[in-house]
């Protein structure tokens, strides 16, 4: 027994240091082949000059406008007018009222503490002078979610009432979801123009895949007893399905509607690539100017907006606590304060106020009901007595119409609200900028961004940069199928070949080797900066706690506001974009670290203390190999964060791929971006089907 | 409660977004951001007088300028841009159709398809080159671009090794061609693109601040040129080169013409979609930009408000408005 075992450990050695071997063998000859070549590899020239994508896709993109462009026309057109209608809406609207129309549903749906929230949020925008850019935001992501809701509620319907419409449409949302977000604004851009429509269009493709899902599931997931007992009762399918099943699949749907809400807001931020109105277009002219005040601005006007909107729709599926009626409610602090007598004191006027307001919205809303009672009588008894129940039970909404009406009412009569007022601006502008150039005006701090920008420059960047693009395509070719072959398998490794001679004959070889060796030195910065932080975050839990609201803030935000700090501090190159590409995609790295050693169950690590093994030993004996899977799952999530990224460094000096795609829009060479743009999305693929199949290897060889 | 909660506070929000209350529709147009600061001056000079003067709404599209910009105008998408330069332009020979005049001179005449209409000069007459700061000139001997050779060991920095650096036209829609005309000058030199206009300045400031030699692609107006002191290149007289064009491939005509020569005199001007400005309802912006015409002199001096003392575009530029009403007064239609 004992020597079966010492020969499958040995065979397993000899195993290990023989793939050690070829590896090594194989990145020699690179090396030796890289320095063998005097200038960047390149297809053969037959090849690309026969494979002409770009003139293929600009040639279809010509017929296309001329013979079909008439209906995306019509379909953007009624988009845009949509849009104009909304945006006219609330730009023009007394500011009182559209601050209302946000405030008054964040404190029905999330209590006090939401609508103080929405309140400071909606005078940060006004104050930092964002607030036609705010509400552009809002209206375009308003307009696009409820497109989303609409049809994702319908598609999601169709799926849970047929097995084989979700089957066809399984593939298609793994495919939506898939692509990175960009991917989906230059075909929007290709069909529908510029501006918001292609922006909704686009958003709804990105964002409507959670909501058709989890209002399938939400259905689908309705209990057998609950809809026998419905059909017992003799409810028909449609009455079962309107009645029992969409009420009860609700918070499912609900949170669908959350994620969509996200989603989009992210992809209108960045849709102002594609001539999209509101912030993003801030962010971009901020970032152009180089004027940090200002991109921080539209960074946090992002931000508070995003964390107002997710609170807002998370509240709806969340499950209210129901207190003892011994104990008082509280709604501005926490709960859990209740046992200090302080905290008592200052809830309680809020109570009185809470219960005063309650009284007098239902008594408000009661009288409306017995007017239309009263009116409706005249006509249809029992119907008014149906109308009078149903106003009578939304007693928050009635008197939030008075409200508006009021509003409306002394704005045409008495006084004119206008936009926000100009006195209450407060810029924080200047004062960031001041901040960041006293800093970077600081010897120290120079010889630091200047040290660190040589360092990633000369040692990490600049060699991998030439190691790859000089090494002979054919070459890395053969070394990624290979590597497809053996841990994914024969069917991937054709696709592999057949994706990478795609890339290569559209002629941007180099560009995808330059935007490979950007990817590769990011992600190992990121290793080099999110494991340690992981660490510490698994032994120390309020360092944790701290972490995750970080973490959570970072990401909400949209990604191209992560050059803004970069910018901040290390100006414009092709460094500073690897390093807006590290702090973009490090949230992964770290919480999948902490997440994987914190997961290795306390066993281990005591069977390993009581072996007397110290501290770093078990985290580097027992630990780490048991947090793998976790780790190479952070890996494979930050090298897609690391690809998406790509297409907006170029603002910041990045090279590469994504540059391609800025040059392909600017000089209206659509095939030109697109081919960069898919070139960009192959590589992800490649590297996340290998690091996925890798993950899931190393997980069967620990038994998990 | 809480269901009803949950849907009153959806109707709400559902009202937000639905909601009207029917605002009259203004006169709307659509207008390109340009991306240099001269260029945004100018721009919002013209978009300042169609809304106080003649009562539009005009909207501002961030969109990079290059060809793409010319399609999305050609396509109705974006109703103007201002300040085209013609030789950055590459579509305006496809495009444009008709004289482009300047002080009651044809400066050139476009037989493109019409389908840009040329809605008049901008007033604006730029100028481009390369240039490096004196105390450089001086201390090294470069007279011209011929001189830059020898010295490109202190022009280079770590990225480009052993070769001089070029900071380069910082947008690639803007058609510079720098690498081009580097080798076919045979100046041993790296165009490096920084991808906006700030970022290229902020490394010539902080280049001039440590007193390196560097050699920098600038255009007139510009405030630079008041803050720091420079001396051009001298690059080689504009010649034009019928073959360089995408559609050709970019067949250079060897160093005998663009883009082996330097820039022509731009005589700036704006351009819109022809439908839009064909419109009885824009007869009078379309007047508007036949007459209008800024100069370089009140641009250059808001570009120092703006560039140098920080201060918000909008406002530098009521302020000159408020100042120089016989200026543009007379632009405005009758």
């Amino acid at each position: 027994m004992a020597s079966r075992s010492e020969l499958i450990n040995k065979s397993n050695h000899s195993k290990n240091l023989i793939t050690y071997i070829i590896i090594a063998v194989v990145f020699l000859v690179a090396l030796w082949l890289s320095t063998q070549s005097d200038g960047p590899s390149k297809f053969p020239k037959e090849v690309t000059d026969k494979f002409t994508f770009t003139a293929w896709v600009n040639d279809g993109e010509d017929y296309l406008k001329k013979n079909y462009r008439w209906i995306t026309k019509i379909i953007a057109n009624y988009i845009k007018n949509g849009y104009y209608f909304i945006e006219d809406f609330l730009i023009d609207s007394p500011w009182i009222l559209v601050a209302s129309m946000i405030v008054l549903p964040c404190l029905i749906a999330g209590g006090l503490r939401l609508g103080l929230y929405s309140c400071f949020v909606i005078y940060f925008w006004g104050a930092v002078g964002m607030w036609n850019e705010s509400l552009q935001t809002v209206g375009l992501m308003g307009l696009s979610v409820l497109l989303c809701v609409f049809f994702g509620i319908i598609l999601g319907i169709l799926c849970s009432q047929s097995d084989r419409f979700e089957k066809f449409m399984k593939p298609i949302l793994d495919t939506m979801q898939v692509m990175p977000a960009f991917v989906y604004l230059f075909p929007a851009l290709f069909f529908f123009g510029i501006g918001g429509a292609p922006a909704i269009l686009a958003t709804m493709i990105y964002a409507m895949p959670p909501i058709i899902r989890l209002t399938n599931t939400g259905i689908r997931q309705v209990s057998e007893q609950t809809i026998e007992s419905a059909t017992s009762f003799g409810s028909s399918k449609l009455q079962l399905l309107l009645k029992i099943k969409i009420p009860l699949s609700l918070p499912s749907i609900m949170m669908g509607i959350n994620q969509v809400i996200m989603m989009a807001l992210a992809l209108v931020v960045l849709a102002c690539f594609i001539g999209a109105e509101g912030i993003g277009g801030q962010v971009w002219l901020a970032i152009r100017n180089l004027d940090v005040g200002w991109a921080m601005e539209g960074g946090l006007c992002i931000l508070f907006m995003a964390i107002m909107f997710d609170r807002f729709s998370m509240s709806f599926s969340k499950q209210e606590a129901t207190l003892p009626s011994d104990v008082q409610k509280f709604y501005l602090l926490p709960q859990s304060w209740e046992k200090y007598q302080i905290a008592r004191l200052l809830e309680k006027p809020l109570s009185i106020i809470h219960s005063i307001i309650q009284y007098v919205c239902i008594k408000t809303t009661n009288f409306v009901a017995y007017i239309f009672n009263f009116i409706i009588s005249l006509v249809n008894k029992s119907t008014a007595n149906d109308i009078a129940e149903i106003i009578s039970r939304r007693f928050y909404i009635i008197p939030s119409f008075i409200i508006f009406f009021i509003i409306s009412i002394i704005d045409t009569n008495i006084f004119q609200f206008g936009s926000f007022p100009e006195e209450w601006k407060l810029s924080i502008r200047q004062p960031i900028a001041d901040g960041v150039k006293a800093l970077t005006v600081h010897p120290g701090f120079i010889s630091f961004t200047k040290g660190l920008r040589g360092f990633v420059y000369l040692n990490l960047l600049h060699p991998l940069d030439i190691f790859l693009t000089h090494i002979p395509w054919w070459y890395t070719m053969a070394v990624f199928i290979a590597i497809s072959y053996f841990t994914v398998g024969l069917r991937f490794a054709l696709i592999t070949a057949v994706l990478l001679i795609f890339i290569g004959a559209c002629g941007i070889w180099p560009q995808s080797m330059i935007t490979l060796s950007s990817v590769l030195v990011s992600v190992v910065l990121c290793f080099a900066i999110g494991v340690p932080l992981g660490i510490i975050a698994s032994y120390n839990e309020r360092y944790r706690n701290i972490q995750n609201v970080v973490l959570d803030a970072m990401q909400t935000l949209p990604y191209f506001c992560y050059l803004i700090p970069v910018l901040m501090f290390f100006g414009g190159g092709i460094v500073s974009a690897v390093l807006a590409t590290v702090i973009y995609s490090i949230p992964p790295i770290i919480r999948l670290t902490a997440l994987g050693l914190t997961q290795v169950s306390g066993t281990y690590s005591e069977v390993s203390r009581s072996f007397g093994g110290t501290l770093i030993q078990t985290l580097n004996k027992v630990k780490f190999p048991l947090a793998v899977p976790s780790l190479v799952v952070g890996f494979n999530q930050t090298v897609i964060m690391a690809f998406a990224m790509q297409i907006v460094t170029p603002l910041i000096g990045g090279k590469g791929l994504g540059l391609e795609v800025f040059n392909g829009l600017a000089r209206s060479d659509t095939g030109r971006g697109l081919a960069a743009g898919i070139g960009i999305v192959l590589l992800a693929i490649i590297i996340d089907r290998i690091s996925l199949a890798w993950t899931k290897k190393q997980r069967e060889a620990l038994g998990l | 409660m809480k269901l009803s909660k949950t849907i009153s506070a959806m109707i709400l929000s559902l009202i937000l977004v639905l909601g009207s209350f029917g605002t009259a529709n203004a006169k709307r147009l659509t207008a390109a951001v340009a991306d240099w600061t001269g260029g945004e001056i100018t721009c919002q000079v013209a978009v300042s007088i169609l809304e106080e003067e003649l009562g539009y709404k005009v909207k501002r599209v961030v969109f990079p300028s290059g060809t793409g910009l010319w399609e999305a105008i050609a396509a109705g998408e974006i109703d103007f841009a201002c300040e085209s330069w013609p030789s950055y332009a590459e579509a305006d020979t496809v495009m444009l159709k008709g004289p482009l005049v300047y002080d009651g001179e044809t400066k050139f005449m476009y037989e493109g398809d019409g389908s840009v209409k040329l809605l008049g000069t901008a007033g604006i007459i730029g100028l481009s080159d390369y240039y490096i700061p004196r105390y450089a000139a001086e201390s090294l001997g470069i007279k011209t671009w011929k001189d830059l050779n020898k010295h490109k060991a202190k022009f280079a920095t770590i990225e480009t090794g052993k070769r001089g650096r070029l900071i380069a036209c910082p947008v690639a829609g803007w058609n510079c061609h720098d690498q081009k005309r580097l080798d076919l000058l045979g100046i041993d030199f790296q165009a490096d693109e920084l991808g906006t206009e700030a970022a290229a300045i902020a490394e010539a400031v902080a280049a001039y601040e440590r007193k390196e030699p560097f050699l920098l692609y600038l255009w007139e107006p510009h405030w630079f040129f008041g803050a720091y002191d420079m001396v051009g290149v001298q690059l080689p007289d504009h010649k034009t080169c019928e073959s360089f064009t995408e559609a050709n491939n970019w067949k250079d005509c060897g160093t005998a013409a663009w883009p082996a020569t330097g820039w022509a005199k731009d005589y700036t001007m704006n351009y819109g979609n022809p439908e839009t400005f064909a419109k009885p309802e824009h007869a009078k912006a379309a007047e508007f930009f036949s007459k209008m015409k800024f100069d370089n002199a009140d641009q250059a001096v808001m570009l120092v408000e703006v560039k140098q003392k920080n201060r918000e575009l909008k406002e530098v530029v009521k302020e000159w408005k408020d100042a120089n009403p016989d200026k543009w007064k007379s632009w405005l239609p009758n």
